[in-house]
């Protein structure tokens, strides 16, 4: 399975018009066969990074499937759709992104995701995308060790967040050496602490070990604060 | 048919080793099976732009061949390749294109060389375009009727031709996105391109250089010259 990742540069003054594109367009005409789903539609929050940033994940079933929606977008029923939306942002950097071996989140069932923009409470998540100085399947094993397991042992009520996903860049569509964690947030009530505490790590004792020991494979990376659309098929 | 587009960062100190890894490892275990092969490996000519960087282009038949392949780099025979490449250089930022209409490469996979034979370097301009806000089909079919025109289609006479037409694929780079191939004929004429103002008939309306400007004003040249080894020059 594939993960079509895109960011878009939405001119501010058409925000919904853009939103009610994907949530009336993109979403319902992707429902009318099985190629693919769109997942989740995401707002940058404003005061946590780029302005008028959005975010949208679909999931495609294959390279086939791709191609063919690739074809609907350039010159089939798509086209109209694709020329009212570039008109709605300057720009979208897209990248092509395939599940590591351990990431929750590997195979989706397309037919279970909703396409009714039925509406929900917005959840946050944080998206946090790495580019490693050692070798990139080191990297990600070591996401796995020491983060992804550690953090699934923790108690609820200390857990801030759960890793939905982790995914590697598909090879050809977008830069290399990186790789992407998908995490929701659980607990709000414990985000200001992350953000406002001077950090101070143990490197004896986790997290501080996890923080510790990442220098070895990386010290470059971002986090996106992304809160979902009332209508995203995933929150 | 996709073409795979890479941007390599290449570590100075490796660059022979990166361009052994492309010609002995990428080259040739590509042409194990007919699901693509690489095109170009080209140097940005030291003096006109980053220095220790290489562009490779790579066809595919469709888009099942390209999961294959991806599949192969992410877990199968070329996953200790990718690990080793990687070793030589900083980064690689690599997209996926297709064709425009008006393209006039056709390329038949099996009939790419893969033995690495060796021929006289050529140079290509590649130009990268950036439309502006909703004016992507525009700006592509303009291109394809006037620009393609402007060109000339007479060998002596023409500066460049365009070898290959594309845009980015959506969710594989920046969009919208499109990409020429130009392949430079005539260098003393380069040298006055470089060297001197464009004249003032080529600005007025009614030429390319004015009326394209409706629709986009930010593009970025490259200079690229072919391996000696290259499959295509």
């Amino acid at each position: 399975m594939l993960f079509m990742h895109e960011v878009h540069s939405v001119a501010g003054e058409h925000e919904h018009e853009f939103e009610a594109a994907y949530r009336d367009g993109w979403m319902t005409q992707l429902a009318r066969d099985d190629d693919a789903r769109l997942l989740w539609y995401l707002n940058h929050a404003h005061g946590s990074g780029m302005s008028y940033r959005v975010v949208t994940i679909t999931a495609i079933r294959d390279g086939a499937a791709y191609e063919r929606l690739a074809d609907r977008l350039r010159r089939g029923d798509l086209l109209d759709w694709s020329r009212a939306v570039g008109a709605l942002r300057h720009e979208v950097q897209g990248k092509m992104l395939l599940p590591v071996y351990w990431s929750p989140i590997q195979e989706i069932d397309l037919a279970a995701v909703p396409t009714d923009g039925s509406e929900h409470e917005l959840s946050l998540y944080m998206e946090d995308t790495g580019w490693p100085s050692a070798p990139l399947d080191d990297y990600i094993r070591f996401w796995d060790h020491e983060y992804f397991r550690n953090m699934r042992a923790m108690t609820p009520e200390h857990s801030i967040l759960e890793i939905e996903a982790c995914f590697q860049v598909a090879h050809g569509t977008h830069y290399r050496p990186e790789a992407m964690l998908m995490q929701k947030i659980l607990n709000y009530g414990l985000l200001p602490s992350l953000i406002s505490e001077p950090e101070e790590y143990d490197p004896d004792v986790w997290p501080g070990r996890y923080m510790h020991r990442g220098l070895r494979y990386r010290d470059q990376w971002e986090s996106k604060l992304l809160r979902t659309s009332k209508w995203s098929p995933r929150y | 048919m996709l073409f795979l587009h890479e941007v390599h960062r290449v570590a100075g100190a490796k660059e022979r080793e990166f361009e052994v890894a492309y010609r002995a490892g990428w080259m040739e275990a590509l042409a194990a099976d007919g699901d693509a092969r690489l095109l170009w490996f080209l140097h940005h000519a030291h003096g006109t732009g980053p220095s220790y960087q290489v562009v490779t282009v790579t066809a595919l038949p469709d888009g099942a061949a390209w999961e294959r392949l991806a599949g192969r780099v992410q877990h199968g025979d070329l996953r200790d390749w990718a690990r080793e490449v990687d070793s030589c250089r900083h980064d690689v930022q690599a997209r996926l294109l297709m064709a425009l209409d008006f393209s006039p490469l056709d390329v038949d996979l099996a009939e790419v060389p893969t033995d690495g034979r060796r021929h006289e370097p050529a140079l290509y301009m590649e130009d990268t375009m950036w439309p502006k806000r909703g004016k992507a089909e525009e700006y592509i079919a303009a291109a394809g009727a006037i620009y393609t025109r402007m060109l000339g289609s007479d060998p002596a006479q023409r500066l460049i031709s365009i070898e290959a037409a594309y845009q980015t694929m959506p969710g594989a780079g920046r969009y919208p996105e499109v990409t020429l191939m130009q392949k430079v004929h005539d260098m003393p004429g380069l040298v006055r391109l470089l060297t001197t103002d464009m004249p003032e008939e080529m600005a007025r309306p009614g030429t390319w250089m004015h009326d394209a400007l409706e629709f986009r004003d930010h593009w970025r040249s490259k200079l690229l010259r072919t391996a000696s080894w290259s499959p295509l020059n």
